[in-house]
């Protein structure tokens, strides 16, 4: 995935808005009228939001994150290398993720780039990676995990293949 | 377990509008749901709700941070420790 500087500014406001949208709210620092992209050291832009569904029930909170990292690949060009989308219900006990990270490492291994966590249990892992289609961008991530939440049941994970 | 979603039929039944009247606001990207197969749409309650009340999200304006900044350390050059700083 690759954009210029001026499309992923777009990128994240309109994911902000379909996030928000959905009466999920978006914590600081990112929750006032402008919300910055962090710049790395090598140039890389990050996208790090830290956000909350509504509370279905005297719960405690549900913790949804959404990361990107994108690299800068020429003038005015960024590609995205890194993605964490995850979900964690305190209440219900579950936690889900859809990684994109060490990406050699992952290749060299499992021959995939991409992979995901699922813990029925929080803390429980009966499985280190599961296999997972790559999240073509952060709005299908965010609306994943917002689909699991919606349905307000734990993940089933003895579905999902494991990598190892 | 509970129901965070009404379905497009029930959405309906609330507005007091048709269903197809309904489904025509979420194809138009005006009320918030989850298309989840063709036969499948979800109205999570909570954004239903705030829609009725005529919450409409304000878009943002999205920036870049600048740059880090770094001091440049020559060979025979170096940055004093803290304890130096708050002696000063």
């Amino acid at each position: 995935m690759i954009a210029t500087g001026d499309a992923l500014l777009t990128y994240v406001a309109d994911l902000v808005w379909e996030i928000e949208r959905f009466a999920v709210t978006v914590l600081p620092p990112n929750d006032s009228d402008e919300i910055t992209l962090g710049r790395e050291d090598d140039g890389a832009l990050v996208i790090d939001l830290e956000c909350r569904p509504p509370r279905s029930r005297r719960s405690a909170d549900v913790h949804l994150g959404i990361f990107e990292r994108w690299c800068p690949t020429g003038v005015d060009r960024y590609e995205r290398v890194d993605y964490r989308f995850e979900i964690r219900h305190d209440e219900l006990q579950y936690r889900r993720a859809f990684h994109r990270h060490h990406v050699e490492r992952f290749l060299r291994a499992f021959d995939v780039a991409t992979h995901e966590h699922c813990e029925a249990t929080i803390g429980v892992v009966t499985c280190d990676h599961y296999f997972g289609e790559p999240v073509a961008h952060a709005s299908e991530g965010f609306m994943r995990l917002y689909e699991l939440w919606l349905s307000d049941e734990k993940p089933d994970c003895s579905v999902l293949p494991c990598l190892g | 377990m509970a129901k965070l979603y009404y379905t497009p039929r029930e959405a309906a039944e609330i507005l007091a509008i048709s269903d197809d009247a309904v489904l025509d606001l979420i194809n138009r990207g005006d009320l918030p749901a989850l298309r989840l197969s063709p036969r499948i749409t979800r109205i999570p309650m909570v954004a239903f709700d705030r829609w009725r009340e005529g919450y409409r999200p304000r878009r943002r304006r999205v920036s870049i941070a600048p740059p880090p900044r770094h001091v440049e350390v020559g060979v025979d050059e170096s940055l004093p420790v803290a304890r130096d700083l708050v002696t000063r």
